[in-house]
């Protein structure tokens, strides 16, 4: 019986150790969105408190299609986005995903998202995953 | 009967050339307005009024260069799939607008129109959907590429889809730019990025002060 639950344990909690000890999301939204709206964005900011660098590689989420790694910027007047392949969290630094900036875009779920929902993202670093709930909220 | 018609005449003339010479005296002494310093926005040298276009707008009626002539309108260009430079500044416009509501009587307040970059999926009948969410008075305005083109060109304003275009889910590059247009019609200023609500409608009183003032 002991051995089965130390195998649940490690099933549930064995992915995450290493993320979880050195890294930290805080402020995870969505912005909600009008009801044609095809894309939605998401924003947080990731921490890492440990000596190495992190990378984010890939998120995934049980509340939408697919999820990519985005980059907004505004190049002599044009404003541009594009996909990124992974994020660095520099050792001990943070990064912003914030509107204009690095962001998460997802296609809009069937049924609309509105402000007081709650959404999970899987945040992929190499082998380990990290689970952050966000909050839809409406926002400039 | 002549004479007498002439010699009101002179009378009256003799009434109103001093009055006349004392509003060129005051003319003369009182120095034309200065084009206001902006802290966000950028005056054009002279006003550029526009050629005709036809759009459609998001209630399905023509928008052409007469709408832009009810009184001042703010402009962006973008795109109803676009998930954060477009609601971003949309809501900047929002809280612009928000800036401007005690400062003037609401027949007064400046329009805006979010015009689309992307014709192919932005329908009006998609922007009936998206606009009002923002503020109900925004108007949202469409066309086909080629009428879309005959504005964008006359205001430098620059679009096209991204290189990595997919399928259906594509991206498109547009100007962040925010063109403000005065109640002849004429593109009178532009706001680059960041758009900051509050310097934005502080420059927006200023140069509404300075376009009446110059009438």
């Amino acid at each position: 019986m002991k051995r089965i639950l130390l195998a649940c344990t490690l099933l549930v909690f064995g992915g995450s150790v290493t993320a979880e000890s050195s890294i930290n999301v805080t402020n995870a939204w969505v912005r909600e969105a009008p009801p044609s709206a095809r894309m939605l964005a998401a924003y947080m900011t990731i921490e890492n408190s440990g000596d190495e660098e992190r990378v984010l590689s890939a998120v995934t989420s049980p509340d939408f299609g697919h999820v990519m790694l985005h980059k907004s910027e505004v190049v002599d007047g044009v404003a541009r986005m594009s996909h990124v392949g992974e994020l660095a969290i520099p050792a001990q630094g943070r990064l912003e995903l914030a509107p204009g900036s690095y962001h998460l875009m997802m296609p809009a779920p069937k049924e609309r998202l509105t402000e007081g929902d709650q959404v999970t993202f899987e945040l992929v670093f190499g082998d380990d995953r990290l689970s952050v709930q966000a909050d839809v909220r409406k926002k400039p | 009967m002549k004479i007498s018609i002439s010699g009101t005449l002179n009378q009256a003339l003799r009434r109103i050339i001093p009055l006349l010479c004392a509003a060129a005296l005051l003319a003369a002494c009182t120095p034309p307005p200065e084009p206001p310093q902006l802290s966000r926005g950028t005056l054009l040298p002279s006003p550029k009024p526009l050629l005709d276009f036809t759009l459609t707008d998001h209630t399905g009626a023509a928008f052409t260069r007469a709408n832009l002539t009810d009184g001042w309108t703010f402009a962006f260009f973008g795109y109803t799939h676009c998930p954060d430079v477009c609601p971003t500044t949309l809501a900047s416009l929002v809280q612009l607008r928000r800036q401007l509501e005690g400062t003037m009587p609401s027949g007064e307040l400046p329009g805006t129109v979010f015009i689309s970059v992307d014709p192919e999926r932005d329908t009006p009948e998609q922007l009936a959907e998206f606009m009002p969410y923002f503020h109900p008075e925004f108007l949202g305005v469409t066309g086909d590429e080629e009428q879309i083109l005959t504005v964008t060109r006359q205001l430098g304003i620059l679009h096209a889809k991204a290189e990595d275009a997919g399928a259906d889910d594509y991206l498109v590059d547009h100007s962040a730019a925010i063109i403000l247009f005065d109640p002849d019609g004429a593109f009178h200023a532009v706001f680059g990025v960041p758009h900051d609500p509050v310097a934005m409608a502080g420059d927006f009183l200023a140069l509404k002060h300075y376009y009446e003032a110059i009438q």
